[in-house]
């Protein structure tokens, strides 16, 4: 099962891409903040989150930086509101795989993230099983 | 009057001589008497005689030298020779005391002094600004193109001398040299033949002000003692005013720097406003947004499975559609307003202009208002920062959307003039136009007849244009639109190399 986590405070949002998702047969947790997502990152081992720039609290960026500490190999695809250049630029030093502009295509993210999680496989990252 | 007055003068001249050789003569025989008495008591027949005869020498021998004595005095101490040169020069000292503006009052300097005493060439030296430089402010009978050039450091030879002696100074070629009036006064025949300028030092209290610097005569009349004392004594007239003039230049000078900041504060925290607003409006509007898009994006995704009428699905798409075009428009906001310092590339002009359009695009279909464009594809790329651009080419054209209300016309011109090297735009609106009274205010801060805005768009236009090197006018007819016409300089024209300076003035650059 492939494991997808996607951290955005508006429950709405996490809500469709949820279901959206588990209809193609994805494993998705939900958070609606940062700090949420860290809580329960070790449990779930998401291959891929999706995760909103904007978010109060701990904010995209600093949840990225986190995400990648505790979990190197999992892929992280920011969302944001904005094509604000500097944050994007910052998402990428940080070492943020791809990031997506709202309002979202869904065929274009689902793509993505198959993408990334055929990435993960192709490099042993995730047991052939578990997919 | 003046025919009395000399005579009289002369009169007095002579009852003084008189009377002095009176005394002399007395005191001389009164001295020859004692003399005889002592040393010749008996010669005492032959005294009145030789007392006569001495007293007849002493007369003769000291007349020319006590009437040149007395002239002397009279000129320098009791009756000042005042020529009509002096007089007028003097009536301009006391005119100059009311004017304030440095250029008008140099040129009045140079233009009368010259004029009034035949000079060849004058030029007034001023402390430029800020510096510790002197520069010419105006010059008779000299070239603009050359005596913009001079500038007399601080540290040069005669700024020293000048500072140290206070007389004055005599420039020959480049070698300085410091006079007093006599002895430049020796030096002055040769004038032509030394190629040198006479400098009187203005002073006031704080320093040296300026520098009054003549070269000869046109005729072959030289200057005299007099005419020595009146240039010192002038000099000292006209120092206050010229200072008080640079002053009030420098205020201007400043008053305008200010004015510049601060256009250019109001411009940058507009922009800074614009992009704050755009940040949350596009947050705020995005997620919606995406809710609504990402909803329908489901049910359409899910049609496989679950399968739907082909009217909703028609709704969906709609629905994901027009969410795509309202983010499009608030993203278009923001790229608008980010502001990426003041960097200048190469810009296509036409390019921007379709830009500003698609962004109004909208309000302009909705209000039924038709745009002409008319964009010559000849037009050079144009160097600049295209935030700045973008700012002119949406104020003027929100302007016009403005000026129209619901109906009308907008007619947008980008050419090319080759000869003034130069990008000629032209927004034009068959509005209700401008109020002639109004016309040159429009470009004014905080001017607007629109109770919504707050009269900032047509200042900052003009801010950036000028900012350009370009300028911006408008033109109405009351009742037959407004047209706003702006130009911008393609190239910097290379400086002009200025022709020889005069070999007087060498030494000083």
């Amino acid at each position: 099962m492939k494991r997808l986590m996607v951290v955005d405070d508006e429950s709405e949002i996490c809500d469709f891409l949820k279901l959206f998702f588990e209809d193609r047969d994805f494993q998705v947790t939900t958070a609606f903040s940062g700090l949420k997502a860290l809580e329960v990152l070790d449990q779930v081992k998401p291959h891929v989150v999706l995760l909103d720039i904007h978010m109060p609290g701990m904010d995209g960026l600093s949840a990225l930086r986190e995400i990648k500490k505790k979990l190197p190999d999992c892929k992280v695809i920011m969302v944001t509101a904005l094509e604000t250049r500097d944050k994007i630029e910052e998402a990428m030093r940080l070492g943020a795989d791809n990031y997506i502009t709202k309002p979202l295509s869904l065929e274009y993210l689902e793509r993505d993230v198959r993408e990334k999680v055929t990435l993960l496989a192709k490099s042993g990252k995730i047991m052939n099983e578990t997919l | 009057m003046a025919f009395h007055i000399k005579k009289r003068k002369k009169f007095l001249r002579k009852a003084l001589v008189a009377s002095t050789l009176f005394a002399l003569g007395f005191l001389a025989l009164a001295v020859s008497n004692f003399l005889i008495q002592t040393f010749l008591p008996q010669a005492s027949t032959n005294a009145p005689l030789l007392s006569v005869l001495l007293m007849a020498l002493i007369s003769i021998s000291t007349v020319k030298p006590l009437d040149k004595l007395y002239a002397q005095i009279f000129d320098r101490y009791l009756f000042k020779k005042k020529s009509y040169a002096h007089i007028l020069l003097m009536n301009l000292a006391d005119e100059l005391e009311v004017v304030l503006d440095l250029q008008e009052l140099a040129n009045m300097v140079v233009n009368t002094f010259g004029e009034v005493l035949q000079l060849k060439t004058v030029a007034l030296l001023v402390r430029a600004s800020d510096q510790e430089d002197m520069e010419v402010a105006s010059a008779y009978g000299w070239h603009v193109s050359d005596y913009r050039r001079v500038r007399l450091s601080r540290s040069s030879p005669m700024m020293a001398l000048v500072q140290a002696s206070g007389t004055h100074v005599l420039v020959r070629n480049q070698v300085v040299q410091a006079f007093s009036w006599k002895e430049a006064n020796q030096l002055v025949y040769d004038f032509d033949l030394m190629r040198a300028s006479w400098v009187i030092p203005l002073f006031v209290k704080s320093g040296l002000s300026g520098l009054l610097v003549f070269s000869s005569h046109k005729s072959d009349r030289s200057f005299d003692e007099t005419d020595f004392h009146f240039f010192r004594e002038f000099g000292q007239r006209i120092s206050k005013s010229i200072h008080n003039a640079v002053r009030v230049q420098q205020l201007k000078r400043l008053n305008s720097e200010l004015q510049d900041s601060q256009s250019q504060m109001l411009q940058t925290t507009k922009l800074t406003a614009i992009e704050q607003l755009a940040t949350g409006i596009a947050h705020e509007i995005h997620n919606p947004l995406t809710i609504i898009s990402g909803k329908a994006q489901v049910l359409l995704l899910q049609r496989d499975k679950v399968p739907l009428d082909t009217r909703i699905e028609e709704v969906l798409k709609t629905i994901v559609k027009q969410t795509k075009r309202a983010a499009d428009i608030t993203r278009k906001l923001l790229m608008f307003s980010q502001s990426s310092g003041l960097s200048r590339e190469p810009l296509v002009l036409s390019q921007i202009i379709e830009d500003t359009l698609a962004l109004v695009s909208y309000q302009t279909s909705l209000d039924g208002i038709r745009i002409v464009k008319r964009l010559a594809d000849d037009v050079p790329s144009f160097q600049g920062n295209v935030h700045e651009l973008r700012e002119v080419f949406l104020n003027l054209i929100l302007n016009a959307v403005q000026a129209l209300g619901t109906e009308g016309e907008i007619r947008i011109t980008l050419q090319h003039v080759p000869q003034d090297k130069l990008i000629e735009v032209r927004v034009a609106d068959t509005g209700k136009g401008i109020a002639p009274e109004n016309l040159d205010k429009v470009f004014n801060p905080f001017f607007t007849t629109r109770h919504s805005a707050l009269g900032l768009g047509l200042f900052v236009t003009k801010q950036i244009i000028h900012h350009y090197g370009g300028s911006i006018r408008a033109e109405s007819q009351a009742g037959e639109g407004s047209l706003f016409i702006f130009r911008l300089p393609l190239a910097e024209i290379p400086q002009a190399v200025g022709s020889a300076v005069p070999e007087t003035f060498s030494g000083l650059i």
